[in-house]
């Protein structure tokens, strides 16, 4: 089977193919940090450290094991939300800007930790050998992002997601409702961290050599700009988000040294033009059911004027 | 008119820019039919440009006397930039662009070893050349055979340095300072203690300081105890500035040497008279040249308004040239091909040195330049020649 995808890919532009694992990579990441700053609306500045996480955890499993991706990925996933829980039960009691510079400080000692380690070969960084699958890497990347997709979608729609929201609207009062706010809480940054995990695992196969620091304070600020370009708390925002900014710097590559400008430009005009992102406040879901006229349309409910709901 | 018409003006005029730019482009690809494609992989902006930028220019430089010349095989060289803005992720995307976009034959770059290690396996699997004209560090030309550098690597350069001050200055007690979160410094102090045994040389003190820091004066102190004849600092100028300085405030006499990470005129700046006989040991100097590099050098200064040439103008000058040579040899621009002759160059006469490629794919660069800084300025201190076979 492997051989016949690989087949497949081989008519698709290998440069194109990899901008469109640089954007697989980003939504999966992107999504992650969805759940917990646009979901829960904890705001974290350590995503990338979770991210290393995962990509050492998933190189080291590789190199030291014979395990399929598949079942390393998941293997990194579970570990690196294990180190989510473990920071995130103290850490989650914090708000606002305490808990931000909390994941900021958290992200450097993991940094400083990688660096000293003799199973990471300490600042040389990791070589990795290509994953156990026969799957090539881009569709690897993309079953994953699909998956991601759907569960992600499922916690948004389900009770744990409304808890999530509600804890995002006004703490107090979700706990007045009879909310576990520090449990919810937890569950939301394990789910989150589980994520950063596979796209770091994702990322370690994909780049082939990683290095502690890669993962530093800038890529926590990539991550989180593709969160709230698209929009906090939507789904389709976020994958839109990590789509136009991990695509940019290729597309915008003609303008040479002058890209960054335009790519920085980009996020100015976006906040002043749509502060909430580009999907913010947008019900993606009304919006489709609308669009295949499973649901009227808003001017036709206004000409009726019988709102439903 | 207002705010948002303004804003929807400029959007489409740089739309309208971008549209026209392409067009640019793509005529001047078709004109470009019968030249031979190298392309540029290194950080033209960013923390890392100061590494990319003049390995261009070298690069640049070397394709304009090719090309004067006749170009090779009656073609002529076109270079192909890219910017990785020092970024992996990118290196990898622009590996894969100059290869798959661009149909090069080969790739000069990257200049650091990180992205060189994530360019290799692409550039591998493809089947185009990688040459290297800066990473120095180990894991780079194990990729695989379409993998080359023309560097001077730590592993040739130190132990040449060792032997000289074993020998000619009579050094024989080393403290060795180590900046943890540096790639590049960890590897050279390795490199460092490996070859330093054996050679009747004793590491008296080996410490441990991080890129960014600026109080090192408990690492001083304890190195201080233990007298050295000389501190090896593997690390970047600005720490290096930063010890110097207060080893001298703590009255420590004994002079710095450390690698390339230490050329700058910036460590000159920062450390003022603390730097003073402080040794940068690396592949090039425009003093003492041989009458290839003299060449290059006028022929830098002519084009640049005086100014000398650099490590990396003359690696990048190098990369072209070892390319445009084995391809003249192997009387082919097929990937698959030259990369067989360039594995067999021998005793390339090159500006940064006398070139030659090892069974294992690695270079072995002679001489070596030991620089010293005196008198507020990096000058010439010794010529070390490396054993060639």
């Amino acid at each position: 089977m492997g051989e016949a995808l690989q087949a497949l890919l081989g008519n698709i532009n290998p440069y194109l193919l990899q901008i469109i694992v640089n954007i697989g990579i980003g939504i999966v990441l992107a999504l992650g940090l969805n759940v917990i700053t646009g979901l829960t609306g904890q705001l974290s500045l350590g995503h990338a450290a979770f991210m290393s996480v995962g990509a050492f955890s998933s190189a080291l499993l590789t190199i030291h094991t014979g395990l399929p991706f598949s079942v390393n990925l998941l293997l990194t996933g579970i570990i690196t939300a294990g180190v989510g829980v473990v920071i995130g039960y103290p850490i989650l009691r914090l708000t606002g800007d305490y808990l931000a510079i909390c994941t900021l400080g958290f992200a450097e000692i993991v940094k400083v930790i990688f660096l000293n380690l003799d199973i990471t070969n300490k600042a040389l960084g990791l070589s990795v050998p290509p994953p156990h699958t026969t799957i090539p890497m881009p569709i690897m990347v993309w079953i994953v992002v699909i998956l991601t997709i759907i569960v992600v979608s499922f916690i948004h729609n389900s009770r744990f997601g409304r808890a999530l929201k509600a804890i995002c609207g006004d703490e107090i009062a979700a706990e007045a409702m009879g909310i576990n706010v520090a449990r919810y809480k937890v569950q939301s940054f394990a789910i989150g961290t589980f994520l950063a995990g596979v796209g770091g695992g994702l990322y370690a196969h994909f780049i082939s050599y990683i290095n502690p620091s890669d993962f530093g304070f800038l890529k926590s600020i990539d991550i989180l700009s593709m969160v709230v370009l698209g929009g906090l708390g939507s789904i389709p925002g976020s994958v839109i988000g990590a789509t136009i900014l991990s695509a940019a710097p290729e597309f915008l590559r003609f303008m040479a040294s002058y890209r960054m400008l335009v790519y920085g430009g980009l996020l100015v005009f976006m906040m002043i033009f749509r502060p909430n992102g580009l999907m913010g406040g947008i019900n993606f879901t009304e919006v489709v059911l609308r669009a295949i006229g499973r649901k009227p349309h808003m001017k036709e409910l206004m000409k009726h004027e019988k709102p439903e709901q | 008119m207002n705010f948002k018409k303004i804003a929807a003006l400029l959007l489409s005029g740089a739309l309208a820019m971008s549209v026209t730019a392409g067009c640019k482009k793509k005529e001047e690809a078709k004109s470009a039919a019968d030249t031979i494609k190298i392309g540029f992989l290194g950080a033209l902006t960013g923390d890392v440009a100061m590494f990319g930028k003049p390995t261009l220019e070298g690069m640049k430089m070397a394709a304009e006397e090719v090309n004067a010349a006749g170009g090779v095989l009656g073609k002529k060289i076109e270079i192909v930039e890219a910017d990785d803005r020092g970024d992996k992720q990118e290196g990898a995307s622009v590996t894969q662009k100059l290869i798959s976009r661009d149909n090069v034959v080969a790739i000069v770059g990257d200049p650091t070893t990180g992205i060189t290690k994530v360019a290799a396996p692409i550039a591998q699997k493809a089947g185009v050349v990688l040459l290297s004209a800066g990473a120095t560090g180990p894991g780079v030309v194990e990729n695989g055979d379409f993998i080359y550098r023309d560097t001077l690597l730590d592993s040739v350069a130190i132990p040449a340095c060792i032997d000289f001050f074993a020998k000619d200055m009579g050094y024989k007690k080393v403290a060795i300072i180590t900046s943890d979160n540096n790639d590049y410094s960890v590897g050279l102090s390795q490199t460092f203690r490996d070859a330093a045994k054996g050679k009747g040389i004793e590491i008296v003190a080996d410490e441990k300081v991080k890129d960014g820091d600026k109080d090192f004066s408990a690492q001083i102190t304890n190195i201080k105890a233990k007298k050295p004849d000389v501190i090896f600092f593997s690390g970047y100028y600005t720490e290096g500035a930063l010890i110097m300085k207060e080893a001298r405030k703590q009255g420590l006499k004994a002079n710095m040497f450390g690698g390339d990470g230490l050329f700058s005129p910036k460590l000159i700046e920062l450390g003022g008279d603390a730097v003073e006989g402080t040794m940068s040991a690396l592949g090039f100097s425009p003093e003492q040249a041989s009458p290839v590099t003299a060449k290059f050098v006028e022929a830098f200064k002519k084009k640049f308004n005086g100014a000398e040439p650099g490590l990396f103008d003359a690696q990048g000058y190098d990369a072209i040239m070892l390319l445009a040579d084995a391809m003249k040899r192997a009387n082919s621009i097929d990937p698959k091909v030259f990369k067989g002759t360039l594995a067999q160059t021998k005793k390339f006469e090159g500006v940064s040195g006398t070139i030659s490629m090892q069974a294992n794919r690695e270079p072995i660069k002679s001489p070596l330049a030991l620089l010293v800084v005196k008198g507020g300025k990096f000058t010439l201190k010794a010529k070390v020649p490396v054993k060639m076979d």
